[in-house]
This record gives structure tokens, sequence and C-alpha cells, in this order.
């Protein structure tokens, strides 16, 4: 959908943590931040809640492993039982290596395809870039401006105030 | 020819050409039938055409003919030496695929040596004749037969000279056939000489007897044993026979007492319970010292001296140089000890050797002079091994009966080459009265003749070999139950000769410097084999060489020539022979010793043996052959051939041979400068004396089990005990084990890389100080070991273990990991590191259709014969029979001498596997590891103050 | 999680740089066209590995044979090799992933080329196990897939099948983790190309990356969890590769101890491969901003600490051996220090032991063409420890009879330099197309050091 939002244009890592921490305290509805690099404590400023990443790598993980197990003992005590080197039919310990690296496979690998899905990243997917520079050395700080109590000229000088270098309005087709 | 082999209808155009060779034009209808019954049999079982002939009978009581698949065996004689060995020969879909010991007959009785087994590969040598040669031209049989009659003829009318000269034949069939064909001459002669000469035993017995025999000794019926450098054991005269009797006196508290002087460390040696360094030089003295004693019937302190005395008539005194002397005092010995009759047999004497040194010396000279007309020369290569070529060429007719083209019957105007014995009928009469046949197993090959037939031809009289030995014994023996069993008993009313005295001269006293002491090599003999790669690459017991014939000195010589082993050196004693040193522990320091036998004309074929790469080295040396012939060394000198040779030089000549040997390290005791703080030696070999025979075992240590037992035999459980006593190392196992399970010939640089392919190793250990060197034989094959090291590391489940307790190989399912031959404790894991060469279409019959031809890249090993002990378990079910203990009889055991090998059910409490691994002498190589392997050793007793043999001495 | 960096520390990228200059320097040497001695470097490489290829070829095609190999010594060159090469992998994931957890932020400048030095040693290593076997095309068969024959499985007691596993993995799990770092930094260079072909690839690999930190939330979480991963499977990794050995029942191999000796000892060797690459790149590619003193100096550092470990390992095998009274096991380990083998056991204890006790001195430290050497000398005495655990505890085992020894041909000594083609070929390739940098992370550690103290 399109809206119409105001982005304020940084140079440094400093003042976008500043703004975005600011705009927040304000009320102001923080569309997104764009940044070169993941600048510690942004998620906090824009008050994002934690990613639920760790919850795909644990629960796959323990399905891998629960599945390994399962495979291994059923092919060398069930399904085709042979006497190698007079060791029992169910050598447990003797699985654990295979199960802990297939373990690691799985839960590595889903979270990596898990947080390609999240966030909509593919193979040459257009790049929708505020300003050619914010994958190198530029800051950006979108805000959305549908808002009654949204007073563009407060909010661009209190950009302005966080030594933004450029504030632009644009209407944006915003992926969310 | 190959060819023509495998195109059985080729063979019914012709079939009253081939039957001629064996019932001759009488029934040409049974020859159709046959005929046609082989096109049947041929097109049923492609390339079986070959079925043995109709009037041989089976070993078992089976009704003849062939059935597909099903191995039949047919009793048979071994033709591969003179000692007459009985053999059974399995014959499968119409071709012999393996020899095992005849256990009816009386020489072997079920046993045979590594030479016999080997013979088997002979049959299907590519570069046989296929066709006689005239003038070294391929010719038709009629024509050769045509032009020799013509020539005979002038001869005849000349009153020309006419010789046959043969090795030692004991077919009486064959020796009448040659007495008819030198009778139409006014001046003929036969005349007999082994290559490995006892000449003089004969020689002796005559001046002492009366009578130019050789003994039969009775080794079992000896509690002493004293040889004076005869290797019994090894090659001496017929040694399946004298392994058999001396094994069955080795154990307490019968056992033996055996004391071996020799120069050289022979097999015989090294079972000694005592052994003495002596040149060949010093033994006649010795034995004048040992006649003198027991003359005077006092001891004097002589241990041997005594023992002998306190064993009058069951004793035995044995000499092995040819040399008159010698075998005098030896005969005068055993007489004084009332030995004759006992261990000693002249009533029905031996016929094993029967040469006669000097008429061939006669023989050489009348060549020399040019005084003979027609030479026959029948199973001999005198160019080879005489000490010097005879004059062949001054000769005006020579025929050879040579199978192949070789130095002697290159020479030879017409070769009639003889049958391989596989394929014909002979007879043979290894010890007087004892009569043992050959049966054909397979129809000639080639468009060979028996040598009798050929004879028959030219006396006028043609007949079969068949008929001609069937005439022979027409009214004598019971014809169809002699040829089942193999052999029959024939009552000779003979009488012992009787003892006229003996008149012993003086020899010169013990030479000085080197003797060089030449013997015949375990598998080489005499050379008759050196076409043979098997008994090549077989390892020598003693020194584990392959594919080589070396210089062996003392260590002590060695140090003093600065020569390390493959340094060529050189033999100087009126002529000269180089050859690559080995150092050989317990030899005399005055013994230069050397192998008979190679450096042969036949060996030229190993040029190209073995897989060829760009790093591959040739299996031959320079002079394009395996090993040197060393027989210049040889003398014929006072009508005997020497086999020692006194006075000679050694030098080295700063060359070097890389020698192949299957064994780098020669003790079970460390290097010193690396030998754990306790310094023991390690418990491979574990040895008893008669003593501690008595006391209660040192129970194997128990190991805890870490998991749940889930294996349980209920069924068979197959293992094996091997007695390390028995055991001479003779390698009889080894060759049984290559042509029963398809093991690949590798050739010399790959044995140098040590890669051999055996399935059964022996391994060779020296102990004790370097004066009194002590030798133990270990069989080692794959201990077949409840938990395998090998299979818990395989990841392709290739190798897994059966419910009958065998360590299975899966080669189809094997990626060639290595990973389980690194974790073999044994090393008894063999790797086809490359896909060796199989191209010879003849040579490939030998194969046993039961086992799996292995490709490159998958791991082999010993299997237990496990295609045996299928075929047994089928065979019970078949008849509905429980499995008997004995009905499953693996290779190495089948073919074992000393009956070293027991192969069995281990859940069968009564089996003699199971029994023997409750032994007292019972131990497991390495079981301290809890690898559990399935094969029981049984200890090696050390006798050397013969409390064995003393409780009745 | 804020930190506080003393003003007195070391900067970690020196000369105060911007984002934007940081950009610039990577990109740089991408740019511009290859030097004489990047192509000198290709070229040499490029020949070991066809020598290599060509020595493979006729190994397969005609057999194992043609190695020095017999029946004694079943493995030599061959799982020296794969054990060598593994070893070396390991450094990349210690760097990328361990020193991540631990925030050693001075990673940052080396990590991008270490992950891909692991990549490429894996590579290397991953093809051995498949030649060294007999019969190469059917190596497959290691893997558990439905079959026809049964289906007939694998044996997974096999440290062999465990190796499999581990090794495809680790391969696995490294790559991931290295273009998932890469992303950023590839959208960055996709923004500064002009339009053509490769820009339009660096855009398809970038996956439309547009620097949103809704993304970045998501990202930092996911490079924590692989880094979580990989720690744990790098350790796993050598611990499995030491278990070829140490399962089985053959004297010098059957040790408890081989675990962590082998982990320490691959992260020794990895490190110094690093090193290896680190000075010359740096030189070559003018990164001395980035690779700094101070990261040389704490590498240097763990080397001594890895050494360390590595002696202590060879000490207490001598001590377990001598105390355990096995008469076998002491051999093996009298043989090793005076047997035919010898040199090469003592070319291990010079290498990895003697000559590494140089780096106390912050003097050698500082000297990195002294560093570069030792650096070199330790990737040797790391191949001859692999060399001397498999080749002298084969060669004289349990009977003496089995004793033989081993010498290499021509043919095992082509693939070893052929497996080193290979790893600097691909390594050559790489500094040219991307990023030898961590762009994203070193700006963000631009700071650091830099007296402006660390973000609130």
């Amino acid at each position: 959908m399109n809206r119409r939002v105001l982005i304020g244009i940084f140079d440094s890592e400093d003042d976008i943590l500043a703004a975005t921490d600011a705009a927040r305290r304000r009320g102001l509805v923080i569309v997104d931040v764009f940044a070169p690099y993941a600048v510690h404590g942004l998620d906090k400023a824009m008050g994002l809640a934690r990613s639920k990443l760790p919850w795909v790598c644990f629960l796959l993980g323990l399905f891998g492993a629960a599945f390994k197990v399962w495979f291994e003992y059923w092919t060398t005590a069930s399904d085709w039982p042979i006497n190698v080197g007079g060791k029992p039919w169910n050598s447990l310990p003797a699985f654990v290596p295979i199960t802990f690296e297939v373990m690691v496979l799985f839960a590595g690998l889903s979270t990596v395809v898990a947080f390609f899905g999240m966030n909509r990243l593919w193979p040459g997917r257009k790049a929708d870039l505020l300003d050619p520079r914010v994958t190198n050395d530029r800051f950006a700080l979108v805000l959305e401006e549908d808002d009654a109590a949204f007073d563009v000229d407060e909010v661009k000088t209190f950009l302005w105030s966080h030594n933004a270098l450029r504030v632009e309005e644009r209407e944006l087709e915003v992926a969310r | 020819m190959e060819n023509q082999y495998w195109r059985s209808l080729a063979e019914r155009e012709q079939p009253a050409a081939q039957e001629l060779e064996f019932d001759g034009p009488g029934n040409s209808r049974r020859d159709f039938l046959k005929a046609a019954g082989f096109v049947l049999a041929g097109t049923a079982l492609s390339g079986c055409a070959r079925a043995p002939v109709e009037k041989a009978i089976p070993h078992l009581d089976q009704p003849g003919g062939v059935i597909a698949g099903r191995a039949q065996f047919y009793a048979s004689t071994c033709g591969a030496c003179p000692a007459g060995c009985g053999l059974l020969a399995k014959v499968r879909d119409g071709r012999p695929i393996k020899l095992e010991g005849n256990p009816d007959q009386a020489i072997s009785r079920g046993a045979s040596c590594a030479v016999g087994q080997a013979s088997l590969l002979g049959l299907y040598d590519s570069l046989r004749l296929k066709q006689p040669l005239a003038h070294g031209k391929p010719a038709a049989w009629e024509q050769v037969d045509r032009e020799i009659a013509a020539r005979l003829a002038e001869i005849r009318k000349a009153g020309g000279a006419v010789r046959y000269l043969s090795g030692t034949i004991t077919s009486p069939t064959k020796l009448e056939m040659i007495g008819r064909f030198l009778a139409q001459f006014s001046d003929a002669r036969h005349v007999m000489y082994d290559a490995l000469s006892v000449s003089a035993i004969l020689d002796a017995h005559e001046q002492t007897h009366g009578a130019r025999i050789l003994p039969h000794y009775r080794f079992a019926a000896a509690d002493v044993i004293a040889s004076f450098d005869a290797d019994f054991l090894g090659t001496w005269i017929s040694p399946v026979e004298f392994a058999r009797d001396y094994a069955s006196r080795r154990l307490p508290p019968e056992m033996s007492w055996h004391v071996q002087f020799e120069g050289r460390m022979s097999v015989t040696g090294s079972k000694a319970d005592l052994r003495v360094k002596a040149a060949p030089d010093e033994i006649l003295g010795r034995l004048e010292r040992l006649a003198e004693r027991i003359e005077a019937n006092d001891p004097a302190g002589d241990e041997l001296a005594a023992r002998l005395l306190r064993a009058r008539g069951r004793s035995l005194v044995v000499c092995g140089l040819n040399d008159l002397a010698a075998q005098v005092l030896t005969n005068h010995i055993n007489h004084l000890l009332g030995n004759y009759g006992a261990t000693l047999d002249i009533e029905r004497p031996s016929l094993q050797r029967r040469g006669n040194d000097r008429a061939l010396a006669d023989l050489l000279a009348e060549l020399q002079a040019g005084r003979v007309a027609a030479l026959f020369i029948d199973g001999v290569n005198p160019a080879a091994e005489l000490p010097a070529a005879p004059a062949l060429d001054r000769a005006k007719l020579v025929v050879s009966f040579a199978g192949s083209v070789d130095e002697t019957s290159q020479h030879a105007h017409y070769i009639c080459p003889d049958h391989h014995y596989l394929e014909s009928w002979a007879d043979a009469e290894p010890v007087r009265g004892l009569i043992s046949f050959t049966q054909p197993t397979i129809r000639p090959l080639n468009r060979t003749r028996a040598v009798i037939e050929s004879l028959a031809v030219w006396v006028g009289q043609p007949a079969s070999a068949y008929e001609l030995i069937r005439e022979h014994w027409k009214d004598r023996i019971d014809w169809d139950r002699a040829l089942e069993k193999g052999c029959a008993e024939v009552n000779v009313a003979a009488q012992a000769p009787r003892w006229m005295g003996a008149k012993l001269q003086r020899r010169a006293p013990a030479a000085e410097g080197y003797t060089a002491v030449l013997y015949p090599a375990v598998g080489m003999l005499d050379g008759r084999h050196a076409g043979n790669p098997w008994l090549h690459e077989l390892p020598d017991p003693i020194t584990k060489t392959v594919w080589d014939n070396c210089a062996l000195l003392s260590p002590k010589t060695a140090a003093a020539l600065g020569v390390r082993d493959g340094d060529v050196v050189r033999i100087e004693g009126g002529v000269a022979v180089e050859l690559p040193a080995v150092v050989q522990p317990g030899q005399h320091d005055r013994v230069i010793a050397v192998a008979l036998g190679y450096g042969r004309k036949a060996s030229e074929r190993f040029a190209n043996i073995g897989p060829r790469w760009t790093g591959s080295k040739p299996t031959v040396n320079e002079n394009g052959r395996v090993g040197v012939n060393a027989s210049p060394l040889l003398a014929l000198e006072g009508g005997l051939l020497r086999y020692e040779r006194c006075g000679v030089m050694i030098a080295t000549t700063g060359r070097r041979i890389e020698l192949a040997s299957t064994q780098a390290h020669h003790t079970l005791s460390v290097p010193t400068h690396l030998a754990p703080p306790d310094g023991k030696v390690r418990p491979i070999i574990r040895e008893i004396t008669p003593e501690e025979l008595g006391k209660p075992p040192e129970h194997a240590e128990h190991h805890e089990e870490l998991w749940p037992d889930d294996h349980p035999y209920t069924g068979h459980r197959w293992g094996m005990a091997v007695d390390l006593n028995a055991c001479t190392g003779c390698s009889a196992c080894v060759i049984a084990c290559q042509a029963e399970n398809n093991t690949p010939v590798v050739g010399k640089d790959e044995m140098r890389r040590r890669r051999g392919m055996h399935w059964i190793r022996i391994d060779r250990y020296y102990s004790g100080p370097p004066d009194d060197v002590r030798v133990a034989h270990q069989p080692m094959m794959c201990q077949q070991c409840d938990h395998a090291p090998c299979e818990t590391v395989c990841p392709t489940l290739a190798t897994v273990h059966s419910d009958e307790g065998l360590n299975q190989q899966v080669y189809n399912r094997c990626v060639g990991t290595r990973y389980c031959a690194n974790n073999c404790p044994y090393k008894a894991r063999r790797f086809n590191w490359f896909n060796y060469p199989s191209n010879d279409k003849l040579a490939n019959l030998v194969l046993n259709p039961d086992v799996t031809v292995r490709s490159r890249g998958v791991m082999e090993k010993c299997t237990f014969c496990v295609q045996r002990i299928q075929e047994a378990k089928i065979e019970a079910k078949r008849l509905g029979v429980p499995l008997k203990d004995g009905d499953i009889r693996v290779a190495c055991e089948q073919s074992c001498p000393a009956d070293a090998i027991v192969f069995g059910d281990l859940n069968d409490p009564n089996s003699r596997a199971s029994r023997l691994a409750q032994d007292a002498r019972q131990y497991r190589v390495l079981e301290e590891l809890n690898v559990r392997p399935a094969v029981h050793y049984l200890k090696v007793i050390r006798n050397r103050n013969g409390k064995g043999g003393q409780d009745h001495g | 999680m804020a930190e506080v960096c003393s003003p007195l520390r070391l900067p970690l990228i020196a000369g105060r740089k911007q984002p934007a200059a940081v950009t610039e320097d990577v990109c740089r040497p991408m740019l511009r066209p290859p030097s004489i001695l990047w192509w000198a470097g290709f070229a040499l490489a490029f020949s070991l590995l066809l020598m290599g290829v060509a020595a493979v070829g006729y190994q397969i095609a005609t057999g194992v044979g043609v190695w020095g190999l017999n029946t004694t010594v079943g493995w030599a060159f061959d799982i020296t090799n794969f054990v060598f090469w593994v070893g070396i992998g390991h450094a990349g994931t210690l760097i990328s992933a361990i020193l991540f957890l631990f925030r050693q932020k001075w990673r940052t400048s080396v990590n991008r080329s270490a992950e891909a030095m692991t990549l490429f040693a894996v590579m290397c290593a991953g093809i051995f196990p498949i030649i060294h076997t007999g019969r190469p095309w059917l190596a497959f068969w290691l893997f558990p897939y439905p079959n026809f024959r049964g289906p007939l499985w694998i044996n997974f007691r096999s440290p062999l099948a465990w190796d499999a596993f581990a090794i495809s993995t680790y391969f696995l799990i490294s790559a991931v983790f290295w273009y998932i770092g890469l992303i950023p930094d590839l959208a960055t260079i996709r923004d500064r190309l002009k339009p053509g072909l490769r820009q339009r690839l660096f855009a398809i690999f970038s996956l439309g990356w547009n620097g949103s930190y809704r993304v970045w939330r998501h990202y930092e979480v996911l490079y924590l969890l692989l880094a979580g991963l990989a720690t744990p499977l790098v350790v796993s990794v050598h611990t499995i590769v030491s278990w070829d050995f140490a399962t089985s029942v053959i004297p010098g191999w059957h040790a408890t101890i081989f675990p962590p000796y082998f982990v320490a000892g691959a992260i020794f060797s990895g490190i110094a491969m690093v090193l290896t690459l680190m000075l010359v790149a740096r030189k070559t590619m003018g990164l001395e901003d980035y690779i700094t003193q101070r990261h040389v100096d704490a590498m240097c550092k763990l080397l001594l600490l890895t050494s360390g470990i590595v002696a202590l390992a060879y000490a207490t095998e001598f001590f377990t051996a001598l105390y355990s009274g096995n008469p076998y096991e002491q051999f093996v380990f009298m043989n090793r220090a005076k047997g035919p083998f010898a040199w090469a056991y003592w070319t291990m204890v010079g290498c990895n032991v003697l000559i590494p006790q140089l780096l106390w001195f912050e003097r050698v430290r500082r000297r990195l063409v002294i560093v570069f050497l030792l650096s070199l000398f330790i990737n040797v005495g790391m191949w001859f420890e692999r060399f001397v655990i498999i080749v002298t505890s084969l060669h004289r085992d349990f009977l003496p009879a089995n004793w033989s020894g081993y010498t290499p041909t021509i043919y095992e000594i082509a693939t070893l330099l052929g497996s080193f083609g290979l790893f600097f070929t691909c390594f050559l390739i790489f500094c040219r197309v991307l990023p030898v940098i961590a762009m994203g992370e070193v700006k963000a550690v631009l700071s650091h050091g830099n007296g402006k103290g660390g973000h609130a």
C-alpha cells in the first residue's frame, strides 16, 4: 500500500540511534530504519520484538537429532540387523556422533531457510533503496505521515535537530 | 590350441584321432557315443567339453560321468617328483581344478606338498608343446614316427649305441616298455640319474648289502633320529611321507628325539631338538667318531651315542651327503644299532630314487667321445641340471620327450612331447610292492603322446597306454578296485639282502676355506617346475625370499665380507657364479648355501608377469630369468654328483639386487635400541617343555563383557587349531590355499613392495643365541575373530560376521578404504592394489569356479574355505544326515603333511578342533586384545633334554 | 551489551577510517585489474592443480597400487593430507564463530578470508577420503541412501561413516555461514558497481538486501545462532577425525587423548595458515590498516597457546605409553622417537614445539617476516604430525613378521602438491571477486579504540 513517509538521512551511527530513540519516545510511527551495518541497540531504539529464529533453530535441531537416532536404531537393529564385530544390535554410543552432526545440519539449514522466508529474500529480488549510499555509509530513518497528529514541519525540525543530512517526503511502497 | 579346446564340435570331427590315444581303433562305436556325449556335455556346460575318460573310475562309489557343477575325485599319483604320493584330483565340469592327498595311499596318506599342489598349474601351461617337433619345426606324429623309425633302422643295421637317459622311473610298465624298446638294439643301455642324487646310498648298500637298493626309511618307528645333512622334512627323497611319519612321533610321551647336523639351515634343522652346525666336510669325521663309540658300545660322554645305544632297533641314522664313505659309515652305524629291518626296510626297499651317477658319468664320456648313435632323453634336463651340458651335438639322433622346449630339448632332433601326468594313464611303484596308479583326469589338451605309447609305436606294436598298463597288471591286481583306491599292494617274494660288512676308508680331514653347498629349495627342487609361477612366488620356508635364489651366508661371514642382504657376491671355484647374498642365521660360518633349480629357460616367461605401471620393475634379473643356475658349481667326480664344493672363494661385486622377501624382521624380540623397559619378548609364539606339559595350563585371561552379547552361536561355530609343534613350514598349505581360492600371482616387484596376496602365510621367527638358533613356524591366516576389529570399522558393511562365527568379506560391497586391514592386528587381509592380469585363457582354467575372482580395489582374505563349508552342509542336507566332524576339510588342512592344521566345529565338544582348543598347549595369538580369534594355536614343544622320549628309553 | 574500550587500547582499524573509506579500500583491489604478482601466483597454483589432477587421474585409472602403500601400511599420504586440510579449515571457523561468541572484535578484519580458507581447505580435505578408496566411483556407498539391495544401509558404528557425515555437515554449515556473512557486502558492492554483468551477478546474490533494520535484526540473531552451531561443530568434526584412529586397536592410534589433541592441533595449524595468507594479502592488497600489528599479535598468542597444548599432548602420549606397561604401546613410541621414521618425528617436534617458542618475544611477533616464516614451519610440522601418527603406528604393529616400511611414490607427492594447487587457486580467485574483508562488520567496529569510546 502506498503511504506518505518522511525520511531523514544521517551519516553517523550515533545520530541515527539518538534520532530513532527520540522518534519512538515522541510516539512517531517508525516505518523502518536503513543502515549499512548492524548498529547495536538500534532494535531497542526502534522498539522491535525479539526474533523468533531461535525457536526454529531449536525445534528443527531437536527434530533432526530425534530422527537420526531413530533412523540409526531402525537400520542397524531392526530393518536389517547384521552382526558387526560382535557389537550389540543397538550400539547407541556409536550412534551419537552422526546424531550430533545431523542435528547441527538440520538446525543450521532450517534457520537459514526460515530467515530467507520471513524476510522475503530471494535471488534476483529487486532492492528498493532509499538512498544509493544506504548500503555504504548512510543511515535512513523512515517515519509515517498518515496520522492526524503528525506535524510535518515539527518533525522535520526534530530531524534536523538530530543533524540529519537531508530530509525529504515521499510516496513509498513499503514492504512490511 | 585354446580355441580347439573350447570348441567341442571340433572334436567330433576327429574323435578317432583323439581316441586312438586311449583305446585304439577297436571300439569305434563307443567312440562315436562318447564323442556325441561330449558334444552334449559341451553344449550343456559351456566350455566343459573334456570329461575324463570313462574308464577312469571315481574314487567315491558314484557312477562315472559328469554332473554339472558337481566335483568328482579321481585317485591318481603325483608326477611332480619320483616320490609318488597319492592324489585325489578334484575334477569339476570336466577339468581338474585341485589336487588333494589320497588318504588310501600309503606314501602320502592324504597329504601332499607344495610342489605337488602346484603341479596342477603345469597342466594348463600354455607354453607346453602343442605337437611334436622335428628339427625344431612342428610336425605330425606320423611324420615323426616315420623319420625316427627310419633312423633307428639304420642305427640297428650299423649296430650303433642307443642310450635311454631318464630320471628315476618308478613305473614298472614303462621300465618294461623301455626294456622291450632297447632290446631291439645290439648296444643299448638305459641310464637313470637324479638331479637330486642319492646315488651314494645305493652304492653304499651295494657294498654293504650286495644289492643296489635304497632303504625305505620308517621315521615313525624311530625314538632317536640322527640326521646328517638330510633334509628329510623338506626335500629329501620322500618328504611328505617322512614328514607324516616324523610328526606322528613328536608328542610326549612317545616323543622322538631328533638331532640334526647340517651346514645350512634346513626345514628339518628348524624342527630338530638339537641342531649342530657342521660343514659337509666335517660330517664324515663326526660319523666316524659316532661309529667308533657305537662299536665300542661306549658313549664316552657323547649324548647322541648314548641315546642311540639306548634305542637300539628304535633309532635311525640318515645321511644326506652324496658321498660313498659317509653312506657306508651310516649303514655301518645303522647295522650296529640293529636298525635294519626296524627303521630301515630293505626287504621292501624304496624305488623313489634309482639314479646311478657312475652310469651317468660313463654316458657323458661316451657322448663326449661321440660313441652314442641315438640318445633318448626322458624327464630330465641334463643341459641345465649337470655341472656341464652333455655333448648332445655329437649324437647322430637325439630324441627328447620333454613337454616343452628347454635347455636340453632345444638341441634334440625330435621332441615327442609327453602328456602332463594328469592327462595320462600311468602306474608307479614308489616302494617295492606298492603300486600306485595315475588316471587321466582330462583328455589331452595338446597333441601330445605318452612316452610308452611312443615307444610302443617304435617297437612296432602300437598300443594305448591304458592297454599297456592294464596288460602289465592283468592278473596280479583287482583292476577296478585298484583304480578306485588309486593303489594296490602286490606281494613280492623278496627277502632282505644280508649284511656283508663295510670297508670303511678314511677320508681327508676337514677342508679349509668356504664350502659351497648346493641344495634343492622346497619350492623349486631340481628346477623341473621352474615355469610354475605359484612356486616362484612361494616364500622359502626359511629365508622367506621369493622370485630369486641367493647365496646364503652366516651372519659372521656376511659381516666379515661386509655384505648385506641383496649385495651381489661372486662365488669362485673353478667356475664362477654371481648371486645376491642373504644373511642366514644358524648357518655354518664356512658354508655358502645356494639353491638349485633357478635361472632356467622356463622362467623367461615371467619377464612381464604382474601389474604393469610406470613404477613397476621386471620380475626377471638381467639374465632375463628368475634367479641364477647354480649347477655349474656341482661336480661329477668319482662317479658321484657332489653337491658341496670345498675351497671356494667369495667376493663382493659392488652390485645390488633388490630382493623380494615376505618378512623383514625375523625375531619376536624388537630391536634393542627400541626395546620397551621390561624388554620382554612378544608372546606371539609360545613354547613349552615336555615337563611343563603335565602341569595345569595357565588359564587364558578373562575379559569382562562391556556390552550385552547379542550374538550367541547356537548352530555351528567354525574354528581351527594349529599345532606349531607339528608345523614344519613346508608351505604345502600356502599353495593349496592359492589353488583353492584363486589368489593371484603378483610378481617380484609387488612382493618386494610387500603386497603378496597369499591368504595363508607362514611367519618364521628365530630365537636363542646366534650359535644355537631356534626356529618357529607360525601359519597365519584370518583369525575369524568374534570381536573382529575389521568389521566394526568398515563403513559400508562389506565385512560382517556370520552366525557360524565366520568373518565374511563381501567383495561387491567393498569400496576399498583399507581401514579393515589397518585395524587387523594380524594383518591377515589382502588388498587388490591392481587388476592382476589374467589374460592367459588356458591358465585361467585352473580357477576354482566356486570362488569369486576378485577385482581391483577390493579387500580379500582367508574365508575358512567357506565354499567347502557350504558344499558339505548342502550335501549333508541333501542326504538328510547331520554334518560329521571331518566332513569339511579346508584346503590348508587337507594338504598338511604334519597334520598341523585342524578345522572343525567348536560347538561340537567331540570335534578334533574343539578338543585341541581345550589342550594344555592351547593359546590364542594376541588374545589380550579381546578380539576373540577362532584360531587356536598349540605351543611348540622344546625337547632339548629329550624327556619326551626318555621315559621308555 | 555496551562495552567500554579504554582509549589506551590500540585501535582495531588504523588511520581513523570513515565507513565510505572502508568500502573504498576493500573494493579497490577488486575493481582494478589483477597485478603481475597475482598472475604469477595464480599461474603457479593452477599448474600445481593440473599436476595433481593428472596424478589422481592416473591413480584412479590404474589402481591405488601406484601409491607406496603395502599390506601393512594401508594409509599414508592420503589420510595424512585429509587430516591436515581438515585441520587447516578449523581456524576459519574458530575465528568467525568462536571469537564472535567471545566478542573478539578484532576478528572482523580477518574472519571473511579465514572462512573462505575454511571452505577451500575442507574442499581439499574432502577429496582424499574419496580418492584413497580402491573404487572411488563407489565412494557414495558411504551414505545411507535408499537402494534396491535390501535396502542395505551402512555401518553407523564405523568412524569412517561418522567422518562422511561430519565433513559434509561441516562443509555445508561453513558455506552457509560464509554466505550469510557476505550478503550485506554483496549489496554494498552491487550499489557501487556500474551496470553490467558483474553488477547483475552481485544483484542476484545479494538477494535484494536493502539494509532494512527489520531484516538486520533477524540477521544478527541468525548470525549468532550459526556461530553457536558452528562452534561445537568444529570441535566435533576434528574429534570425529581423531576417532578414525582412536577407536582402532592399533598401538599409537588407540588413545583417549586424541580428540582434544587433534582439535588443538587443528586450530594450531589453521591459525598458522591464516597468518600465512593474511600476511601475504596484507602486503599485496594494501590492507595494512585493517590487518594491523594487533591482529598478528593476537594470532601469535593463539599459536603459542595451541603449540603448548600440542606439546603437552606429545608428552602425555609418551607418558601414558610408558606408564601403561603395554609393551606394544611402549614400543610404538620408542619406535617413533628412535625408529626408521625418527626424522619425521623430530621434524614434527621441532616445528610444532620448539620453533613456536620464539613467539614469547614481542620483538619476534613484531617482525612480520619472521612471523611469516614461523607460520610456514608450523604448517610443515603439523603435516608431519599426522604423517607420524599414521605411518609410524602402522608400519610396525603387533606381529614382527608384518613389519614393513613405506616410501611415497611420485603420484602421492604430486597429489599433495595438487591439493595445495587447488587451495591457492580457489583463494586467489576469491581475492579477486569477493570482498576479502567483512566491510559490514569492520564499519561496526571502526570507532573501537579510536578515543571516541563505545556507543550507548
